[in-house]
C-alpha cells in the first residue's frame, strides 16, 4: 500500500495559495505531517479525505488488489474515484460535531450501516468493538450531547476505524485529548498502521516522534522536509547549538546566528542555533525531533536543496 | 455607551449579510404587485384608487404575513447566534450587563425590522407612482396613510413578531427556533382567527390573531362602503385597537418573563427530558473500569460485502429512519404532529356548525373541508403543511453541517442520491404521519359527534393517497432548493417565493397546468358523486412526478459532498458524475415528460378547446365589439320549449334534441333572428323555414340567420336543434373553463343546465363587466347599476315559455327536469320521465340524474317532487313543513301560487345552501343536508326553504330590473316573507330567534354607511336591513294591508321589471300620513335607532297590579355613505313591552303589555300597569326598529308589598 501524491496545488477563492506543488510519497505505516497553524495540512489532509478538490495534480492509491478489498484494480485515482476510495477510508477531521441528541451507539451503528455493514451481526460486533476500544462502551447509551472534548474524539476515532480502514486520515486528533487518552489512541493507531496507510497530521512533535516511520514538514503551502525522523536526527548531529542567554541580547544575536528557536527555562533564554560549523561560547545539543522540526521552519533544508 | 456599541455592532453585522437586504427587497417587489396586480385576495369594487387608504392599508398587513416568514433569521440570529457559534463564553465574560446585551441585541433586530417594512411603504409608492400604473385609478397623495398603516400594521407587528422570535431563539438557543415562532404567530393569524371567527366566535375570535390580518381585513372589507374604502383613513378603533393592545401587552410580557430568566452564564441541557432524567439514578463508572477495558484486546470485524442494492436499501432506511426521529422531535414536528391536530381536533368540532345547528360529520364534507387543504391555492390552515416542509427540508439538507458532522459522513462509502432519498423519506415519514393522524382526528370528530358512517378506506384513499402525493410533491421541490441554492436560508427564501409562485402564478399569466408546478385539477368528494376527477388528478400527478425526478437528478448532482461549494467545481463534479445510471434516469424522467405532457396538452388544447383568462377577456371584449350593436334589437320571443334529453351515465354523454317555439311580439316585422350556441357543447339549428346564414362566428358563438320571408308581428316559427354534451378528455384546471361550477355527467350525480341550449339574441350578461378590463380593451365604462328611477317601468320582462321534456336516463336512476312528472316508463332498459309546463315558466332549466330517493305528492293541484340522496333522507319531513306552510302561507297573503309544480333537489356538491333557479325549482347542495335534521332551537332548515319559498313569488315571479335596489326586491322580500311565515306559523318567540340568527355577522356583518335602501347595493342592506325594514313597516302600518300591497306590486308588474320605486309607491299609498316619516327613515335615508333600557322595577300595589317603571334612553341618527353619523330627534311612536316568565329555552314569556309609546330623544322614564307578576321588558321589545340585540329588554325588578 502506498499513497502518491503528485504535485498537488490548491488555492482558495480569497488567494490563499493553500497549498503548492506538493509531492510526496506515503507508504505503509504510519506517516506524520508535522507543520504549524496554517500550514496546509488540513486542506491536504481533506484533499486526501475526498472532500476537496485539487486545483492540479493527482492522488493516487496504489496496492494489491486484496489489500485494497476490491476486486478489480490494483490502483485508485483519489480525485477521481472518489467512491472507491471512501470504501477504504477512515477520516478523523480536526474539528467535527455530533447529531447532539443521538446516543453513541446508535449514531456508531448509523455511520456503521453508512461504511457498508449491512449485516446486522457483524454490525453489532463492530460497534461494540470500537465503543470499547474508544472506552465509551459504559457511556454508549448517553446522548452526545452531553460529551465532553476527549469522549466526543474517540467518538469520532471509532467511526474514523469502523471497516478497517486501508486508508487513515486523522487531522491533529490528539489535540482535546488528556495525556492518558493521548497515549491510548497512539497505540490504537499504530495498531492499525500495521498495514495501512495511516497520515497523522499534528502541529505537536511528540506524535511524530512517539510513533512516525516517516514524517514530512509543510509550511506555507510547501513541503519543507521529508525524512523518517530517525535519520533526520541523526542529521543534524553536530549542527545544533545552544546558549543561555539575556532576553535583551536575543536582538542583536539574531543577526549574528542562525537561531532556529528560542526557549524559556528558569526564567532564562535559552537559544538553539543551527551551524555546521562549532561556534565558540555555545555548547552542542544532542538534538532532537523537535530540533529537526525547527530547522526545517528557519528554512535550513530549503537551502541545503537550493545549494 | 457600551449599549449604543452593542447595538451599533449588531446592526453593522447584520447589514453586511446578504439576508436583510434580500427581505427589504422582497418586501418592495411583494408591496409593488400586490399594490399593482392588487393579488391581495380582496374582492375589490369596481371603482377603487390605487392609493386609497385602505389599499395601502392592506397591503401592509398582508406583507407583514409575508415578512414573518422572512424575519425570524434576523431576530434569531442576534439572539443566539452567540450560542450557536461558541463564542458566548466570550461574550457573557465581558463586562457587559445583561440589560445591555440583551437590549442592544433586541433593539438591533428591531430597528432592522423596522427598517426592512419600510419596503412594504417604499414598493406601495412605486406601485402608484412608478412606470405603468394606470392614472385613471390614482387619487390624491395623503402621506398620513403611508405612515398610518407603517405605524400601526408594520412596526406594532415587528415588535410583537421580534418579542416572539427573539424569545425563542434565545430560550432555545438555535437561531432556527425563530423561524418556529414565526409559525405560530402566522398559524394564529391566519388559519385559527379564520376558524374561531368563521366558527362562531364573532369579533372575539379577533383578539386571537397577532399579526391583523383578520381584524383589520374584517374591519375594512365587511364594514366599510365603497366611498370610505377610497377615502377614509385607516386608525386603531374598536376590535383593532384592543387587539394591537393585547399582543403588544404578551410580547411585553413574554420579553420581559425572558430577559428575567436569562443568565448569562454556562448553558446546560435544560431540557424537560433531561431534567426528568436527572431524577433517576445513574450507574457512576469508575476509572478502573475504563483502565481495565482499555486492556482488552478487541477483534474489530471487516466489511462483509453484500450485494450493494440491499446495502443501499439498508442505509435509505436507517437515513429516513434517523432523520424522521430528528424531525418528529424537534418543537416543529411535536407542533406538527401533536399539537397542531389537537388545535385541528378543536377547530373542525367548532366548525361542524352552520347557522348555528350542528352539521353532521359525513366523511366527505370532514375531508373536503377541513382535513385537506389544495396545496396550490391554500385557503385553510393547511397552508401550514408547505410551510412546515419548506423549514423541515433546510433542517434535514442541512443536518450533518448545522452540528459539524458532515465531513465524517461525507467521507464514508455511501452514495449521495442515498443521503437524499434517505432524508426524503424521512420527510415523507413525517407528512404520512400527519396525514394519518390527521384521519385519526376525523374519526374522532366523528365519534364525538356520534357519527358512525367511518369509510375508512375514502380516508385513506383521500389522505394518504391524493394529499399526500401533493405534499411530496412539494417536499421533493423544497429539498431540490435546499440542495441546489446550498445556502439554508436563502433557499427557504427561493423556495417560499417559487411556493408563492405556484399559487399566484395565474397573476402572472402562467396558467396552464403544465406550467405550474404541482398543479392540476382538484380531486372533489361528495356523497353522490364519490371521488371526481381523479383521472386527470393522476395523469397530472404524475407529469410532475417525472419532473421531480428530473430535477432530483439534478440535485443529485450538484450534491454537496466535502469543502467545494463554489458553483463552477460543483459543476465540474456534476459532469464527472454524469455516468451511464444517471444518464439512463435523466433520458427515462425527460421521456416521461415529454409522454406524459404531451398526453396531458393533446386533452386539454386538442380535445378541449384552452382558453387562457386572458384570451377569454379578449373574446369577450370582441363580441361586444362586433355584435354589441345587437343590443336591445327585436327579437322573437320564446314561447314554447319542447326537448328530448338522453343521459348516458356511463358513455358520459348527454344529446338534446329539442324546439323552440319563437313568436313575434313586436309591432314590426323580423328579418333576422341571432342565435347563440353554448360553448361547450356542440349544436346543430335548423328552422321551419327557408332562411339565410349570414354570420356565424363560431369562436364568439354568434350567429345571424336571415328569414328570406320577415317574421310578421303575432307569427311564430320552430327552431329545431341538436346539442351534444359529450365532455372529452379532461380540461386543465386553470384558464378558462366555459362549463359552469358542478356541471358534468357522472356515473352518479348528473348535472348540466338549459345553458346547454342555445339562446336567442345578444347577450349582455357575456360582456365583460370587470372595469379595468374595459378600459384596457378601449370599452366604454359600464355604469355599476342605474340608479332606480333611471330605469323605464314599462321595460319588459323576458317572457316565460311553456315547457315540455321527455328525459331519460340509465334504469337504475331518476333524471329530473323542470315541470309536473306527468309519465315515466320503462324501454329498452332505460328510463323515461315526462316533465310538462303548462303555465310559462321563468328562470335557468336544470337538468339531473342520479339515484334519487323521490318523494311526491300533491298540494292543492300542485305536483310536489322532492328528489334526495338516498342516505340524506332523514330531512325530508322538515322540508316539506316548511314548502307546505310557504305555499299555503304566501298563496294566501301575495297571489296564488302560479305554477303547477315545485321541486326540491338536491345539487351534487358540497355547497351548504339552497337556491331557486327558476319557476318552481329549488335546488340545496349537499350540504344543507349536513345541517343536523335532529337538531333543536333554530330551525334553520325550515327558514331558509321559507325563504327560497318566497322567491317564487319575489324574483320568479315579480323581476326586478337591473338597477340599485334591485336586492331589496328579490332577497329583502323574499327574507321578509320568512319572517311573516315564521311568525304566523310558529310564533313570535321562533321569530326572535330568526332574528337573532339574522343579526350574526356572518356572512354579512351590518354597513350602517351603506346607500338607503332605495338604492342598496350592499348584501347587508338586502339579506338584513331591507326585511328588517318590512317587518317594522308591517308591524307599524298592519301585516295585511303591506302584505296587500305586495300582491298588487305583483300583479301590476306581471310583464315588466319592478323597482324599488314600484315597491315603494305601493308603500307610500297604505301607510297613513301619521307613518309617513318613518317609510322615509326607512327606505330613503340611513337612518338608524339605539334604544336602551337601563332600569326597569317593578311594584305590586295590590293583587292583579303591577306597576312597572322603566328608565330607559333613545337615539336616532341619520348616516351618509362617507360614514358622516348626525344625531336627529327620536320623536315617534315606539313599543314597550311587559313578559311574563318564559318557559325553558325561551326568552320571553306571554306578553302581558305591548303598546307604543311617544318616545323622545335621550333619557325618561315610563311607567306601566300589568295585571300580573312580570319577569322582563322593555322598549321596542321586537327589534322594529333598533336591530341591534342586547338592551332593549331586561329581567324586571320586583319589589313585593311591603
Amino acid at each position: 500500500m502506498t499513497l502518491q501524491i503528485t504535485n498537488i496545488s490548491k488555492t482558495y477563492p480569497n488567494g490563499v495559495h493553500a497549498l503548492k506543488n506538493v509531492t510526496l510519497t506515503v507508504p505503509n505505516g504510519m506517516y506524520g505531517l508535522l507543520g504549524p497553524n496554517g500550514a496546509g495540512k488540513s486542506t491536504l489532509m481533506r484533499i486526501l479525505a475526498t472532500l476537496q478538490e485539487p486545483d492540479e495534480g493527482t492522488v493516487h492509491l496504489i496496492g494489491s488488489k486484496s489489500a485494497l478489498d476490491l476486486q478489480h484494480v490494483n490502483v485508485i485515482d483519489v480525485v477521481k474515484e472518489k467512491d472507491l476510495v471512501r470504501k477504504t477510508l477512515g477520516y478523523l477531521p480536526q474539528e467535527f460535531g455530533v447529531y447532539p441528541k443521538s446516543k453513541a451507539e446508535d449514531l456508531l451503528d448509523y455511520f456503521a450501516i453508512l461504511k457498508g455493514f449491512s449485516q446486522r451481526k457483524s454490525r453489532k460486533q463492530v460497534v461494540e468493538a470500537l465503543l470499547r476500544k474508544t472506552n465509551l462502551w459504559d457511556v454508549r447509551k448517553q446522548k452526545l450531547g452531553g460529551y465532553s472534548g476527549g469522549m466526543r474524539q474517540r467518538f469520532g476515532v471509532a467511526v474514523a476505524l469502523l471497516g478497517n480502514p486501508r486508508l487513515l486520515i486523522v487531522d491533529e486528533p490528539t489535540a482535546g485529548l488528556d495525556p492518558a487518552e493521548r497515549v491510548r489512541f497512539l497505540n490504537l493507531l499504530s495498531e492499525l498502521g500495521e498495514n495501512s496507510v495511516v497520515i497523522l497530521s499534528t502541529h505537536i512533535v511528540e506524535d511524530v516522534s512517539e510513533l512516525c516511520a516517516r514524517m514530512a514538514i509543510i509550511n506555507k503551502g510547501e513541503i519543507l522536509h521529508e525524512a523518517e525522523p530517525l535519520k533526520a536526527i541523526e542529521g543534524l548531529k553536530g549542527k545544533i547549538w545552544r546558549k543561555m542567554i539575556q532576553k535583551s541580547e536575543l536582538h542583536k544575536l539574531e543577526h549574528e546566528y542562525n537561531i532556529i528557536s528560542t526557549k524559556l527555562l528558569s526564567g532564562r533564554t535559552v537559544i538553539h542555533v543551527y551551524s555546521e560549523e562549532s561556534l565558540g561560547d555555545f555548547e552542542p545539543v544532542q538534538p532532537n525531533l523537535e530540533d529537526v522540526y525547527f530547522t526545517a521552519m528557519a528554512g535550513q533544508y530549503q537551502q541545503h536543496v537550493q545549494q | 455607551m457600551k449599549f449604543l456599541e452593542i447595538f451599533r455592532f449588531e446592526i453593522a453585522y447584520q447589514l453586511r449579510r446578504s439576508w436583510p437586504w434580500l427581505s427589504f427587497i422582497v418586501m418592495i417587489v411583494f408591496a409593488f404587485f400586490s399594490t399593482r396586480i392588487a393579488i391581495v385576495p380582496v374582492t375589490l369594487p369596481q371603482d377603487f384608487i390605487l392609493n386609497s387608504p385602505f389599499i395601502i392599508t392592506a397591503v401592509s398587513v398582508f406583507s407583514c404575513q409575508i415578512w414573518l416568514l422572512l424575519s425570524p433569521v434576523i431576530a434569531g440570529d442576534a439572539a443566539a447566534r452567540d450560542l450557536q457559534t461558541l463564542m458566548h463564553p466570550l461574550m457573557y465574560t465581558s463586562p457587559v450587563t445583561k440589560s445591555y446585551y440583551l437590549g442592544g441585541r433586541f433593539l438591533a433586530a428591531f430597528a432592522l425590522h423596522a427598517l426592512i417594512l419600510i419596503g412594504v411603504q417604499i414598493g406601495s409608492l412605486l406601485a402608484v407612482y412608478g412606470p405603468g400604473a394606470n392614472p385613471e385609478i390614482i387619487g390624491p397623495f395623503r402621506p398620513m396613510a403611508y405612515i398610518t398603516a407603517y405605524c400601526f400594521i408594520a412596526l406594532t407587528n415587528a415588535i410583537i413578531a421580534t418579542t416572539f422570535q427573539f424569545s425563542i431563539a434565545l430560550f432555545t438557543g438555535r437561531p432556527m427556533a425563530s423561524y418556529f415562532g414565526s409559525l405560530i404567530l402566522f398559524f394564529l393569524s391566519y388559519p385559527v382567527t379564520f376558524a374561531l371567527y368563521f366558527g362562531g366566535f364573532g369579533n372575539r375570535a379577533l383578539l386571537a390573531d397577532p399579526i391583523g390580518v383578520m381584524a383589520i381585513m374584517n374591519e375594512m372589507m365587511s364594514k366599510w362602503t365603497i366611498v370610505e374604502k377610497n377615502v377614509r383613513m385607516f386608525t386603531l378603533e374598536g376590535a383593532m385597537l384592543w387587539n394591537r393592545l393585547l399582543w403588544l401587552g404578551i410580547a411585553l410580557g413574554s420579553i420581559a418573563l425572558m430577559y428575567l430568566r436569562f443568565r448569562m452564564a454556562h448553558r446546560i441541557s435544560n431540557g424537560l427530558w433531561s431534567r426528568l432524567m436527572r431524577k433517576l439514578p445513574r450507574r457512576e463508572i469508575s476509572t478502573a473500569d475504563i483502565e481495565l477495558s482499555a486492556q482488552t484486546q478487541v477483534y474489530l470485524p471487516s466489511i462483509h460485502q453484500s450485494s450493494s442494492f440491499r446495502l443501499h436499501l439498508q442505509q435509505i432506511i436507517a437515513t429516513a429512519l434517523s432523520s424522521f426521529k430528528t424531525i418528529a422531535a424537534s418543537p416543529g414536528g411535536l407542533f406538527l404532529l401533536i399539537a397542531f391536530p389537537m388545535l385541528l381536533t378543536f377547530v373542525v368540532l367548532v366548525e361542524m356548525q352552520h347557522w348555528g345547528i350542528s352539521l353532521l360529520p359525513r366523511t366527505p364534507h370532514l375531508l373536503m373541508r377541513h382535513l385537506t387543504g389544495l396545496l396550490t391555492a391554500p385557503n385553510n390552515y393547511w397552508i401550514m403543511v408547505p410551510l412546515f416542509t419548506i423549514y423541515f427540508s433546510g433542517d434535514l439538507i442541512w443536518r450533518e453541517r448545522d452540528v459539524r458532522m458532515s465531513e465524517c459522513v461525507d467521507a464514508t462509502p455511501v452514495p449521495g442520491w442515498v443521503l437524499f432519498l434517505g432524508k426524503f423519506i424521512g420527510l415523507a415519514l413525517v407528512l404520512a404521519t400527519l396525514m394519518t393522524i390527521t384521519g385519526v382526528v376525523g374519526l374522532i370528530v366523528q365519534v364525538i359527534k356520534d357519527y358512525h358512517d367511518f369509510q375508512i378506506v375514502r380516508y385513506v384513499q383521500v389522505l394518504l393517497g391524493l394529499q399526500l402525493t401533493d405534499y411530496l410533491l412539494f417536499a421533493a421541490l423544497a429539498f431540490i432548493v435546499q440542495v441546489v441554492v446550498n445556502q439554508k436560508y436563502v433557499a427557504h427564501l427561493v423556495a417560499l417565493t417559487l411556493y408563492m409562485l405556484i399559487i399566484f402564478s395565474s397573476f402572472l399569466g402562467i396558467e396552464h397546468d403544465l406550467l405550474v408546478y404541482a398543479s392540476g385539477p382538484k380531486w372533489l368528494f361528495t356523497d353522490m358523486r364519490g371521488l371526481e376527477s381523479i383521472v386527470p388528478w393522476l395523469w397530472l400527478r404524475l407529469y410532475w412526478a417525472a419532473w421531480a425526478l428530473l430535477l432530483s437528478i439534478v440535485a443529485r448532482l450538484l450534491w454537496i459532498r466535502g469543502k467545494e461549494v463554489r458553483f463552477n467545481t460543483r459543476i465540474r463534479i456534476a459532469v464527472q458524475n454524469f455516468n451511464r445510471p444517471v444518464k439512463v434516469a435523466t433520458g427515462i424522467s425527460i421521456v416521461l415528460i415529454i409522454g406524459l405532457g404531451s398526453y396531458i396538452f393533446y386533452n386539454t388544447n386538442v380535445l378541449n378547446e384552452y382558453i387562457t383568462d386572458e384570451e377569454h377577456v379578449e373574446r369577450r371584449a370582441q363580441y361586444e365589439r362586433l355584435y354589441g350593436r345587437y343590443q336591445g334589437i327585436t327579437q322573437p320571443e320564446r314561447s314554447a320549449t319542447d326537448l328530448k334529453i338522453d343521459i348516458d351515465p356511463i358513455r358520459k354523454v348527454a344529446t338534446i334534441n329539442g324546439t323552440y317555439r319563437l313568436v313575434n311580439k313586436s309591432n314590426f316585422p323580423i328579418d333576422s333572428i341571432h342565435v347563440e350556441p353554448a360553448f361547450y357543447v356542440t349544436t346543430s339549428i335548423r328552422f321551419d323555414r327557408p332562411l339565410k346564414l349570414l354570420i356565424g362566428d363560431e369562436k364568439l358563438g354568434h350567429y345571424i340567420y336571415r328569414l328570406n320571408k320577415p317574421l310578421q308581428p303575432g307569427d311564430s316559427l320552430i327552431l329545431s336543434f341538436d346539442v351534444k354534451f359529450e365532455p372529452q378528455g379532461f380540461n386543465s384546471s386553470r384558464g378558462f373553463r366555459n362549463t359552469g361550477a358542478g356541471i358534468g355527467i357522472f356515473d352518479n350525480g348528473t348535472y348540466f343546465t338549459g345553458g346547454a341550449l342555445p339562446v336567442i339574441g345578444y347577450q349582455p350578461l357575456r360582456e365583460l363587466s370587470d372595469a379595468e378590463g374595459r378600459r384596457k380593451h378601449g370599452l366604454p365604462r359600464q355604469v355599476t347599476l342605474p340608479a332606480p328611477g333611471d330605469i323605464d317601468p314599462g321595460v319588459a320582462s323576458s317572457s316565460p315559455a311553456t315547457f315540455k321534456a321527455i328525459i331519460s336516463t340509465t334504469s337504475d336512476q331518476v333524471a329530473v327536469a323542470p315541470g309536473e312528472l306527468r309519465r315515466t316508463w320503462n324501454e329498452s332498459g332505460r328510463s323515461y320521465f315526462q316533465y310538462v309546463s303548462d303555465v310559462p315558466i321563468n328562470g335557468q332549466y336544470i337538468f339531473f340524474s342520479a339515484k334519487y330517493k323521490v318523494h311526491q305528492e300533491r298540494w292543492n293541484n300542485i305536483d310536489l317532487q322532492l328528489f334526495i340522496h338516498p342516505t340524506h333522507a332523514e330531512h325530508l319531513e322538515r322540508l316539506l313543513r316548511s314548502v307546505r306552510a310557504s305555499l299555503d302561507y304566501y298563496s294566501s297573503q301575495f297571489g296564488t301560487y302560479p305554477y303547477r309544480f315545485l321541486q326540491i333537489i338536491e345539487q351534487p356538491g358540497n355547497f351548504i345552501g339552497m337556491g331557486v333557479d327558476g319557476s318552481g325549482v329549488i335546488t340545496g347542495g349537499e350540504g344543507f343536508f349536513l345541517l343536523d335534521p335532529k337538531g333543536e332551537g333554530f330551525d334553520a332548515m325550515f327558514e331558509i326553504v321559507a325563504h327560497e319559498m318566497g322567491h317564487q313569488w319575489w324574483g320568479v315571479q315579480l323581476k326586478p330590473a337591473f338597477a340599485e335596489g334591485g336586492g331589496v326586491i328579490s332577497e329583502g322580500l323574499a327574507w321578509y316573507s320568512a319572517m311573516q311565515l315564521v311568525k304566523n306559523e310558529k310564533s313570535r318567540e321562533a321569530l326572535r330567534r330568526f332574528m337573532s340568527f339574522m343579526r350574526e355577522p356572518n356572512p354579512w356583518p351590518p354597513i350602517r354607511t351603506g346607500l338607503p335602501l332605495l338604492r342598496a347595493m350592499d348584501p347587508w342592506a338586502n339579506y338584513r336591513k331591507a326585511p328588517y325594514a318590512m317587518h317594522a313597516i308591517s308591524e307599524y302600518v298592519g301585516e295585511a294591508r303591506i302584505n296587500n300591497a305586495l300582491n298588487k306590486l305583483i300583479k301590476k308588474k306581471k310583464f315588466s321589471l319592478a323597482t324599488t320605486i314600484d315597491l315603494y309607491n305601493e308603500l307610500q299609498a297604505v301607510t297613513p300620513d301619521s307613518l309617513k316619516n318613518l317609510l322615509h327613515d326607512l327606505f330613503e335615508v340611513n337612518a338608524f335607532w339605539t334604544f336602551n333600557t337601563k332600569q326597569a322595577k317593578a311594584e305590586q300595589k295590590d293583587k292583579d297590579n303591577w306597576q312597572v317603571t322603566f328608565d330607559i334612553e333613545a337615539h336616532k341618527v341619520v348616516a351618509d355613505s362617507a360614514g358622516v353619523e348626525t344625531e336627529v330627534p327620536v320623536d315617534q311612536w315606539v313599543e314597550v313591552g311587559v313578559f311574563a316568565p318564559a318557559k325553558p329555552g325561551e326568552i320571553l314569556g306571554k306578553p302581558l303589555y305591548v303598546q307604543k309609546h311617544f318616545i323622545h330623544s335621550g333619557e325618561q322614564s315610563i311607567t306601566v300597569t300589568v295585571p300580573q307578576k312580570p319577569a322582563r321588558g322593555g322598549i321596542d321589545p321586537y327589534n322594529l326598529l333598533d336591530w341591534e340585540e342586547g338592551d332593549n329588554i331586561e329581567k324586571i325588578l320586583v319589589e313585593d308589598i311591603k
